[in-house]
């Protein structure tokens, strides 16, 4: 404070550790690059279902009834992995939220406690076959236990990201929501596969609610996705980025969950949606 | 049942103004999709409002400062405690040496990004307990991402809160791209930013063991010149091989509402981080625009 042109004190050696990138920056291109390698799949048996909030669980008994008895029916074959969106709740709070001036980081927050809501009524359908929602808290710590201990479980499928949320380059909402939430936890877990169950049939060249003549379109690669510039996507477009990232998943499969025998077809392997797939 | 979006939603429809629920962007973003960018644009505005305007987010190194032990650090607090009453400090801690270790043994055993993630986490929360203990006496508390909601009181309260910099991305951190390796992208000096932007404060200053940003690694090239103030665009063309502060901080500011400057001091020389709370372009100065 008081010699403020002071040069820097000669530095002192650091105390080290030995490793590999012992001094090296992290922030080094060449650093980065030598530390590519195989990564290992913690759960590769188990499937990752993202459920939709808006297009499934905010859509009453008469659609949700049929989609627990699908998932049931699959908890007897597969261990599940069950995330929910937060639907018309939290888009009812980024509205409010974004009234009053809050930051994209506040946003995701909020968001949190509606998936997790979703995920408790989830929870309470799926009881009887001993699948119950877990606190996020120690969610990702226990998950390999429960997976190993319990057919299948819930999980608010909103990545803690909270006040850290990424500011989106367009407008506030918060751009990692709960479908990001599912493909990182697949990814991270190296899980057998992740599905989107919606209330779509996949992915069309335009919005098939608003345009009657769109297009199905069944199986597309990244690039090509990325190419058609589409306006909507049924699912969040961050998902074009994280799968291009991916070491483990090089794919993921869009479903109608209005047609639940759909969701055993797609963990048998069958393509009943649309599959959004890594270009080779 | 059938339509559970009209119990909230419904009141919106009657036009009347009086009993409308939501606004009409309120309204198309129930109904609406959250990909078309039209909707997205207009959730732009209001602007966002600033919930610290008063407070800093100080972020100390691991590597470049904490690892370096009481010879750096002492001094450091020290002027941590003179500017307590004259400016508002969050204090984040970067991770460092044992977090490469983690990392080396952790990529040699094939550990995903995410598992990487948390080891860098535990080792960013060990420097920021330690900086704790030496400021305890001051009252200042070390908060985790749990207990952010106190943080206005303690900085109300004692000027200053010490957070751990790595964003509680845990299992959740996305990879790097393809071929950039393994390592969590998002660590401690993104953390630190994402705290700054979000709260909306006054200043992102990252204390470190180098002037600023060099045109090389000035610990390995005798030959590399200081960047006194740098956009975000000019360091993209340059394309440096190596980089001052994670290459994510950058990306996300040319998105950021609020914070669309970051500053880099070298906080071994006394007087530089004072010189910085006061708003003095010392070190490297890294603007969005």
């Amino acid at each position: 404070m008081s010699e403020p042109e002071s040069p820097a004190p000669a530095p002192r050696p650091r105390h080290h550790v030995r490793s590999r990138l012992m001094r090296e920056s992290l922030l080094d291109r060449e650093v980065e690059r030598s530390t590519e390698g195989p990564v290992f799949r913690m759960l590769p048996q188990a499937h990752v279902l993202k459920i939709g909030g808006r297009s499934i669980l905010d859509a009453g008994r008469e659609v949700v009834y049929p989609v627990v008895a699908a998932l049931a029916s699959c908890l007897e074959r597969w261990k599940l992995i069950l995330g929910t969106g937060g639907g018309v709740r939290t888009r009812h709070v980024f509205s409010i939220g974004i009234d009053l001036g809050l930051p994209t980081g506040v946003l995701a927050q909020l968001a949190a406690a509606d998936a997790l809501g979703n995920a408790h009524i989830l929870g309470t359908l799926l009881a009887p076959y001993g699948v119950v929602a877990i606190p996020p808290e120690i969610f990702g710590h226990l998950l390999p236990l429960f997976v190993h201990s319990a057919p299948g479980v819930v999980f608010s499928s909103v990545p803690p990201y909270s006040l850290w949320e990424h500011p989106p380059g367009l407008g506030r909402i918060p751009p990692h929501r709960t479908d990001a939430g599912a493909f990182l936890l697949a990814e991270c877990f190296g899980c057998k596969s992740l599905t989107l169950v919606k209330d779509v049939d996949g992915l069309y060249d335009a919005d098939p609610k608003l345009e009657p003549a769109a297009r199905f379109i069944p199986r597309i690669g990244l690039a090509e996705l990325r190419r058609r510039g589409l306006a909507t996507l049924p699912f969040e477009p961050v998902l074009l980025d994280l799968l291009a990232n991916a070491r483990l998943l090089d794919r993921f499969q869009l479903i109608n969950g209005r047609h639940p025998e759909r969701i055993q077809a797609a963990l048998a392997g069958e393509h009943v949606g649309t599959i959004v797939h890594r270009d080779a | 049942m059938r339509e559970p979006d009209a119990k909230i939603a419904g009141d919106a429809g009657d036009d009347d103004g009086e009993g409308a629920l939501l606004s009409e962007l309120g309204q198309a973003l129930v109904e609406g999709s959250l990909s078309d960018a039209e909707l997205l644009a207009r959730t732009g505005l209001p602007a966002p409002f600033h919930i610290l305007p008063q407070a800093n987010v100080v972020k100390v190194g691991g590597q470049s400062f904490i690892d370096r032990g009481r010879a750096a650090v002492f001094p450091l607090i020290d002027e941590i405690v003179a500017n307590l009453g004259r400016h508002q400090m969050i204090l984040g801690t970067g991770a460092g040496t044992r977090a490469r270790h983690a990392y080396s043994v952790g990529l040699d055993l094939g550990m995903p990004t995410g598992v990487l993630s948390v080891l860098g986490t535990f080792v960013s929360m060990q420097n920021a307990r330690m900086l704790s203990y030496l400021l305890a006496k001051h009252g200042i508390p070390f908060i985790e991402p749990a207990q952010f909601a106190q943080l206005p009181l303690y900085l109300a309260e004692r000027g200053a809160v010490i957070f751990f910099g790595m964003p509680p991305y845990v299992y959740w951190q996305q990879n790097p791209a393809i071929g950039r390796g393994r390592i969590p992208p998002h660590r401690t000096d993104t953390g630190a930013y994402l705290v700054s932007e979000v709260l909306g404060t006054r200043a992102m200053i990252y204390v470190k063991d180098v002037e600023g940003l060099y045109t090389a690694d000035p610990k390995k090239d005798k030959h590399a010149r200081l960047i006194p103030r740098a956009t975000v665009a000019e360091l993209a063309a340059m394309d440096l091989r190596d980089m001052v502060v994670e290459r994510a901080v950058l990306e996300l500011m040319a998105n950021a509402s609020i914070r669309r400057s970051v500053q880099v001091i070298n906080g071994l020389v006394p007087g530089n981080l004072t010189r910085a709370l006061d708003g003095e372009p010392v070190g490297t100065v890294i603007t969005a625009d």
